[in-house]
């Protein structure tokens, strides 16, 4: 116990943060089963319409805050991140823990919601004036669960920068260093700038609801759109330090699976990650068109946010590119990498809708919203967390997972997510309005509310066969056959044991001029 | 296989863990028992545990930081990196400001007193002095005089203190007027401005007492005193932002 609450090494901080954001995971899966089960009939069958709301709160904020952000970032930078740069640790180990039990206490304190007499129904946006005037739920628990996790984020986001600057091995140049580390660059330089928008936010609530001051008041002189405006200048980029993580773990998969360095390196690098880092700053508002803005606004961000499908697509191409011609091998994390390929697809695609000011009079606030961004944030970000953990288990716990009940596993994942949210983005098209308790009023709808609840229990199936893969091969797993068992050409893999010692490299390790991660043979064309 | 445990050891601290569940007593806990629960018992107690987890968890980071005496100066360029954020949470506050200043039919709105020029001039006289004395400080540090570095460190924080009295003596007087926290969209704006960058200051000199225990028994780190310099002249720089924002237009 004591080596893991009082570590300060990267990789058991790595672990620490993938446990942590696999509770949330659970916790917030849960409630989304609970969720679609009361969906599942028209009018009010399983749990109180109060408690509904406090499930879709809990829902949402565990899994952004929760899982995904911590997930994709805490877990991921920490335990590749210095192994793939050739450090032994981070720049500030101790900072790096503290950053980690911040996430945890912000969780802990997450799930108190579940305890405590007024638990927070405010979504997890957390809008004035509701959550400030006329719910009675515990807003302080919200407030501070953002702060905890944003301020460990920020955290994180100083050590990781430091790191990349002063830690590569000696002769790693910026352009030799892996997709994936840029992709972290790129995700913690906007958590760095935007964390703070929203810590202010969430604090200008607090300070409205217990000290009376009057941000978000109208009859006082202040304005609710204030609020949404500085939630969203954070949470839209928020989906990017989401998004680019993702997209980087994948390319690393990719090209270590199918044996090709990747496709435009310099290209995804200067024009996909920084393009989305400095587009992606300016497209919040298109979280509220219908919420009321001057016309230069609307449409100025309405551009913004279709010309920020170029940097995505630059990334892409790479993704699929990467593959052209390559030896690929089809493991349980290639699976889920490939799958990824289509989710972005549609994904990105019913983003564009969305994206026109027009358009969103129609679909807004209807599940086609809904099923746009669990596309992306609950499939493709979920799916290429799944991928790396499947990929990367050798590296963590020196044994192999079971293959057949992984594969087995994604089917079950794959095809019940397509279950679940194509119904949802037809009747959103219909008009069935998001975030609703009960749909009496559009009884046509229960059937595609069925089929989605039967894709959903497959999902719940698919997550459990996975986790009990993990835990099972982690204790009792083949052994893995030696270091590297995908044949990589990264840092991670080539010079590290499995799973790694202390200080990571026996050897501190040095690279050459011409040294890329990607430095796999080429072969003739078939 | 087992070749990386040969070469060294893993690394431990028990003082981010200390440090944080102190955090997490002491800010969210406390608020949520007093504020939301009206517990004023609970909140005292969870409070006064939180601090006092969160004074050892610094006391032993700081003392181990110092043990290890490494000078390897990433955290002068960490803190840079991290003010940056800093910046962005006065930037939000500010267009906060605005925003509520810019679409007021009126400014300043009915009920705002008069607020006097005079104390924020004199503190800022102040707080850039505070700046001025701790950089004299460091000088000393570097020519290797410990004991003048202790003195002016000492100055500092007087200055700091005086600072802080001001602002309570400020808030105490306009409060006396009638002008609290929810009287209108200028006391919203001025307490949030004000007491964020006074938590600043409480922060910073919390950060120099932690310099200056150590520097008692002869201890300095000349990463560490530069990352507390460092900090406390950003607190001072945006000073000139609040007064110009707040009292000045």
């Amino acid at each position: 116990m004591k080596e893991w609450i009082f570590t300060t090494d990267h990789k058991r901080v790595g672990i620490l943060y993938l446990i942590g954001s696999m509770a949330a995971f659970a916790v917030a899966g849960l409630l989304a089963m609970a969720i679609r089960f009361e969906l599942t009939w028209v009018g009010p069958t399983l749990i109180e319409a109060d408690t509904y709301n406090v499930f879709l709160y809990f829902h949402g904020a565990a899994m952004i805050l929760g899982f995904l952000i911590p997930g994709l970032t805490g877990f991921m930078a920490n335990y590749l991140l210095p192994m793939m740069i050739g450090a032994h640790d981070v720049a500030f180990p101790r900072l790096n823990a503290l950053s980690v039990w911040l996430y945890w206490f912000g969780i802990v304190l997450a799930l108190l919601t579940f305890v405590v007499p007024d638990p927070p129904d405010i979504m997890w946006t957390g809008y004035a004036p509701y959550s400030t005037q006329y719910s009675s739920g515990n807003l302080s628990f919200y407030v501070f669960t953002v702060h905890l996790i944003g301020f460990s984020s920020l955290l994180g986001a100083v050590n990781f920068l430091c790191t990349v600057i002063y830690m590569r091995a000696p002769g790693m140049g910026w352009n030799q260093i892996n997709f994936f580390v840029w992709t972290i660059l790129g995700a913690f330089v906007i958590q760095l700038i935007f964390v703070p928008v929203l810590a202010t936010a969430v604090t200008l609530l607090l300070l409205d609801k217990y000290l009376g001051t009057s941000f978000f008041v109208p009859s006082a002189g202040g304005d609710v759109l204030l609020y949404e405006n500085l939630f969203w200048f954070y949470s839209h980029p928020a989906v990017y330090v989401i998004l680019l993580p993702a997209v980087g773990a994948l390319m690393e998969i990719i090209s270590t699976m199918s044996k090709n360095p990747i496709f435009n390196y310099r290209v995804a690098v200067y024009g996909g990650v920084w393009g989305v880092v400095l587009l992606g700053s300016d497209v919040w508002a298109h979280h509220l068109y219908t919420s009321g803005m001057v016309d230069w606004v609307r449409i100025g961000m309405m551009v913004t946010t279709l010309i920020i499908s170029v940097p995505v697509g630059l990334i892409t191409i790479s993704l699929v590119f990467t593959l052209y011609k390559g030896a690929i091998r089809f493991n349980t994390g290639m699976y889920y990498a490939a799958s990824c390929l289509y989710l972005i697809l549609i994904g990105g695609l019913t983003g564009i809708p969305l994206a026109m000011s027009s358009l969103t009079l129609h679909l807004g606030e209807t599940y086609f919203v809904m099923a746009h961004f669990h596309f992306i944030m609950g499939m493709l970000a979920t799916f290429a967390l799944f991928a790396s953990v499947y990929h990367w288990f050798p590296k963590m716990t020196g044994r192999m997972y079971n293959e057949k009940v992984g594969k087995a596993g994604f089917w079950l994942n794959f095809i019940g997510v397509n279950l679940t949210f194509y119904p949802l983005f037809i009747i959103g098209v219909e008009g069935m309005p998001r975030r609703y308790f009960d749909y009496e009023m559009f009884p046509q709808f229960q059937g595609s509310q069925q089929l989605a609840t039967v894709g959903a229990i497959l999902v719940a199936a698919g997550i459990a066969v996975m986790l009990i893969n993990w835990i099972y091969s982690a204790i009792s797993g083949e052994k893995a056959p030696n270091n590297n068992p995908w044949e990589s050409a990264s840092l991670e893999w080539t010079a590290t044991a499995s799973p790694p010692g202390p200080g990571n490299f026996p050897q501190p390790p040095e690279v050459s001029a011409d040294w890329t991660p990607y430095d796999y043979q080429p072969r003739t064309a078939s | 296989m087992t070749d990386g445990h040969t070469q060294h050891h893993w690394e431990y601290s028990m003082f981010p863990f200390i440090l944080a569940l102190g955090v997490f007593l002491g800010v969210p806990l406390a608020f949520a028992s007093f504020f939301q629960y009206g517990s004023g018992l609970a909140g005292a107690v969870f409070g006064l545990a939180g601090l006092l987890l969160i004074v050892i968890g610094i006391a032993g980071w700081t003392s181990e930081g110092l043990a290890e005496n490494s000078e390897n100066g990433y955290a002068l360029t960490g803190l840079p990196i991290f003010i940056v954020s800093e910046t962005m949470i006065f930037l939000s506050l500010f267009v906060s400001y605005w925003m509520l200043r810019l679409t007021a039919a009126q400014w300043p709105p009915e009920g705002t007193p008069h607020i006097g020029v005079g104390m924020p001039i004199f503190m800022t006289i102040v707080l850039v002095s505070s700046s001025i004395t701790y950089h004299f400080g460091e000088e000393k540090l570097d020519a290797g005089d410990n004991s003048g570095f202790k003195f002016w460190l000492q100055v500092s924080i007087g200055l700091g203190l005086l600072f802080l009295g001001c602002t309570l003596y400020e808030y105490n007087h306009l409060i006396h007027e009638g002008f609290t926290f929810g009287t209108n969209a200028k006391s919203t704006a001025f307490y949030a401005i004000t007491g964020f960058h006074a938590t600043h200051v409480l922060l910073g000199l919390g950060i120099f007492v932690s310099v200056l225990i150590p520097a008692l028994s002869g201890k300095t780190n000349r990463t560490f005193t530069g990352a507390a310099g460092l900090y406390w002249h950003f607190v001072d720089i945006v000073w000139f932002f609040v007064v110009s924002q707040i009292y000045f237009w």
